[in-house]
């Protein structure tokens, strides 16, 4: 084994296999590297009346918390929420379009809808506490359901000319989007119970999340099967969401409530 | 030698027992705070040292993430491992002081060159130790290095705090391990042309 290799065993974590062991005991410049990296000699220690205030700061007025609850029960709770909503919208809208799609695009497309929100929903509980193990990256899996959706929504609709286009979707965004706002209200109140550490990522995440509720409200309500009208209009409706919960995210994230925290355990 | 490279051994050793005292501290437990404190504000420091320049902003930076864990100590659930819980926290305090620091940089001074830390770095430790090396990473090679042989977390638990995959993690470790060992190697080629001269 080379350096190389030596370098991407070092890299995996586990116990080194013997090559790299014996490359190891050969080689003065991975020896050097080996020691470097584990010159683990505190540089500045912090000061023991730093400590002390810190921990004086944390133990003043300490009172016992509730840790949050399991993330089975934010599932839930969210699942609860998109589906009571949707129930309602359907309710009040109808639900034009299971009739006019055939069966085969209506599995689908509430498939699709259906994957998404499960998705987006266990990785919002994942943000919802530090340190959890995402199986997919918070940052790009918005990107990525949207992409996939796109793609869902151009195999399965056509793709034909309407005459008064824009004027269609139009009703069809000013009736999705709406859905998405009172959507978002429950979601943000259940995100409060945990800490966010980027609300940035997060804000999209739930806009998206909460758009979607009033997409796939339009999917059964709305009869037009044009396949740029369910683009624009329907998926655009929680496009909208998402890009209004990054904004908000992004807003909270640069204006930080208390601009030096650090002052409060010197105070206390 | 080469057990001491994988392992980890002291690090995780002194913070065997803080899921314990993580429960005793959310139970309200006054000897919690300052067993946490004393168990992780050291290797928090060094985390911090590692990526700003300077000791009071490293300083301030540790006893803000402080304060946040307390915030919001209620979301570590018992039972689960509590470094990526403490590192992810602390790493978004990280990145909100870089902002900050670099919003009163850009507001109130005008500096010529701006202080850095590889140069600092280097001034109080001549040979390649840790903090020298890992100064010449990119910026998330060198948080990922940071936590795996100062933090002392494994590669799924650093996944956790950066929100990342293990595989991303496991190939951030790799480039800055090949980096590190191609600076090394141009550093001796240097000596020894040097000591020619």
């Amino acid at each position: 084994m080379n350096c190389k290799g030596t370098a991407r065993a070092l890299s995996e974590g586990s116990r080194l296999p013997l090559q790299a062991q014996d490359h190891l005991r050969i080689c003065g410049r991975c020896q050097e590297l080996e020691r470097s990296l584990n010159s683990s000699a505190p540089v500045d220690p912090p000061s023991p009346a730093t400590l002390r205030q810190i921990a004086d700061g944390m133990a003043t007025g300490l009172r016992p918390v509730h840790p949050v609850a399991p993330a089975r029960y934010f599932f839930g709770a969210f699942v609860g929420i998109f589906v009571s909503i949707v129930a309602l919208g359907v309710y009040r809208m109808g639900a034009l379009a299971i009739g006019v799609m055939t069966p085969r695009q209506t599995a689908a497309i509430l498939s699709a809808l259906a994957i998404s929100t499960g998705l987006l929903t266990y990785s919002l509980v994942n943000q919802m506490v530090p340190g959890s193990h995402h199986r997919i990256s918070p940052r790009l899996l918005p990107v990525g359901i949207t992409i996939s959706l796109t793609i869902v929504i151009a195999v399965l609709f056509q793709f034909q000319h309407e005459r008064n286009f824009w004027g269609n979707a139009w009703v069809c965004i000013r009736a999705g989007a709406p859905i998405g706002v009172l959507a978002a209200l429950p979601f943000w109140l259940m995100l409060r119970r945990g800490a966010i550490l980027s609300p940035g990522m997060t804000g999209a995440a739930t806009g998206l999340l909460a758009g979607l509720v009033g997409t796939s409200v339009l999917e059964i309500h709305c009869p037009n099967l044009d396949a740029w009208h369910i683009l624009v209009s329907h998926l655009g409706a929680a496009m909208l969401c998402a890009l209004a919960g990054l904004v908000i995210g992004l807003a909270a994230e640069s204006t930080p409530l208390t601009p030096n925290l650090s002052v409060d355990f010197k105070e206390t | 030698m080469v057990a001491s490279l994988q392992e980890n051994v002291g690090p995780r050793q002194s913070f065997a027992n803080l899921d314990h005292w993580m429960e005793r501290y959310q139970q309200a437990d006054p000897e919690a705070p300052a067993a946490l404190v004393g168990a992780l504000s050291p290797p928090l420091l060094r985390f911090f040292r590692s990526q700003v320049a300077t000791r009071e902003q490293a300083n301030d930076l540790l006893q803000e993430a402080w304060l946040r864990i307390h915030r919001v100590r209620h979301t570590y659930r018992p039972g689960e491992p509590v470094l990526p819980w403490i590192y992810a926290i602390a790493r978004r305090v990280r990145v909100d002081g870089y902002r900050r620091t670099r919003r009163i940089m850009l507001h109130e001074i005008t500096m010529e060159v701006l202080p850095e830390v590889a140069a600092q770095a280097e001034a109080r430790n001549p040979g390649p130790t840790f903090d020298t090396l890992v100064a010449s990473l990119p910026e998330a090679q060198r948080e990922v290095v940071t936590m795996l042989k100062v933090g002392g977390l494994t590669l799924d638990e650093v996944a956790c705090a950066t929100s990342s995959t293990v595989g991303a993690v496991k190939q951030k470790a790799h480039r800055a391990y090949e980096r590190l060992r191609k600076l090394l190697q141009i550093q001796a080629e240097e000596r020894v042309s040097g000591a020619a001269q």
